[in-house]
């Protein structure tokens, strides 16, 4: 369903991508671990076209997303990205945040509109009697939530999440991760860039480990705690993700 | 007739004066807000041959003084390109240019001040850089500008008064009209003076109202 290959990026002299290539199948997650600078933030955004790679090819349900006559707005409806500073619209509830882009990008009528995006806040358990708050009258974990059931309303494919809790406490991180848990175990196709060690090994199907710019270690959690054999990785088990991984 | 209830009688006159100030002060303000907006959306989002274009009209327009640049266009460059415009409408045409340049500073900063992952998060659900711009940055950076716009229709109000150089019938020519005629000068400068006392704070007052009902819920501020 995702075929990344070969991708290259680079600002000025430095290499953020230097040759990422992997795959993921329908249904299947992955989480994405590796030091800051080591371009897992610009491999999710090439992947949603929010940065344009230098070389190298991405393929989306089989169709090439890198060749110069895609629809960009077309393909970022099937991509579900969640930041990791939320970036809900300020100036619209949550449930606007939700609607907006069904009534704008998909053109939807309101009350379709409305339905779907309720939908989507139920999946993201955001009760009726925030619906008409703005973001700066909820929580963070709330925020976090409404940005997932903002993506998901799209009806994406594909949901790629980067660092979804880095700036969120641990207890209301855990509300994130649970939500994210739920729709990659309900079948949804899920790329992860996290530091939380204990969920990414819960909800894993592979683990990619990424260093100034390659993946240089991929290997299914199972693997990992069997035989942690790269030195990446184990330093990953070991100190539980977080800052101390960055060291 | 003493000359107090002769004065008296010229106060209609010089309150018509306000009808005037207000169209030049409405007039400037609406062109400047027309001028502003793409101008501080070029400065933001335009490439380098554009800011080649802006950065002059901006030197010029904060650069030099209201009373020259009335001057410059009255006598000088509107005859010379042989445009014909009264002293009205090129009293609106200078104000509006040169509110223009300001609105233009107000809208850029309180586009800057909207967070650009917003921008990013609309283009991920499929958003166009127009779209983007139209229903997630301007909402806001309208939102954000109201204090400075008020601001900046205070200042206008007051230099519309410089029009008086060019004979437009607003308030301080009046009063002057008022003054000679009367020959008093108290009571005509300080009744023009209580008009732009009015008029200042019913705009600042109607903007701060607006103000309130559009801010967002929660966010900081009044």
């Amino acid at each position: 369903m995702l075929e990344v290959e070969n991708i290259y990026k680079s600002y000025g002299n430095v290499k953020a991508l230097n040759g990422v290539t992997f795959s993921l199948e329908k249904g299947e997650t992955k989480v994405i671990a590796g030091p800051s600078g080591a371009g897992k933030s610009t491999l999710l955004k090439c992947i949603n076209l929010l940065i344009k790679p230098d070389r190298g090819r991405i393929f989306l349900e089989g169709e090439e997303i890198t060749s110069p006559n895609t629809n960009i707005s077309k393909v970022r409806q099937r991509i579900g990205f969640v930041f990791q500073e939320f970036n809900l619209f300020n100036h619209l509830t949550v449930l606007g945040n939700v609607m907006i882009g069904l009534t704008k990008v998909k053109n939807m009528p309101k009350e379709e509109a409305l339905r779907r995006a309720k939908e989507a806040l139920e999946m993201v358990h955001i009760e009726e009697d925030l619906w008409d708050r703005y973001p700066s009258q909820i929580s963070g974990g709330e925020k976090q939530r409404t940005a997932i059931a903002r993506a998901l309303a799209m009806d994406p494919v594909l949901m790629l999440y980067d660092e979804p809790t880095s700036a969120l406490d641990p207890n209301l991180a855990a509300e994130v991760l649970q939500v994210i848990k739920e729709l990659s175990r309900s079948g949804m196709t899920s790329l992860i860039v996290t530091h939380e060690m204990s969920f990414a090994l819960e909800v894993a199907d592979e683990m990619l480990f990424m260093f100034d710019g390659r993946i240089v270690h991929a290997a299914s959690p199972v693997e990992l705690l069997s035989n942690p054999k790269h030195e990446l990785a184990s330093r990953f088990l070991r100190l539980g993700g977080g800052n101390g991984f960055l060291g | 007739m003493t000359s107090y209830s002769f004065f008296l009688s010229y106060i209609p006159f010089i309150a018509e004066g306000a009808l005037w100030t207000i169209c030049l002060v409405g007039g400037g303000i609406g062109l400047g807000f027309i001028i502003g907006i793409p101008v501080a959306l070029g400065q933001v989002y335009g490439g380098r041959t554009l800011r080649y274009v802006i950065e002059p009209y901006l030197w010029f327009f904060r650069g030099v003084p209201l009373l020259v640049q009335l001057f410059l266009f009255y006598w000088g460059l509107l005859p010379s390109i042989g445009f014909k415009l009264d002293p009205l409408e090129t009293s609106i045409l200078v104000l509006g240019l040169r509110s223009g340049a300001y609105q233009s500073q107000i809208f850029r900063s309180a586009m800057e001040s909207v967070e650009k992952g917003q921008f990013l998060a609309a283009m991920s659900i499929g958003m166009s850089r127009g779209q983007a711009m139209l229903y997630i940055i301007l909402p806001q950076a309208l939102r954000i500008s109201i204090p400075g716009w008020a601001n900046e229709y205070a200042i206008m109000l007051k230099d519309s008064a410089i029009c008086f150089s060019l004979g437009v019938m607003e308030i301080l020519t009046r009063a002057r009209y008022t003054a000679i005629a009367t020959g008093m000068a108290l009571l005509p400068y300080l009744f023009a003076g209580i008009f732009f006392i009015l008029l200042t704070n019913l705009g600042t007052g109607i903007l701060n109202m607006a103000y309130k009902r559009l801010r967002i819920p929660g966010s900081i501020g009044v």
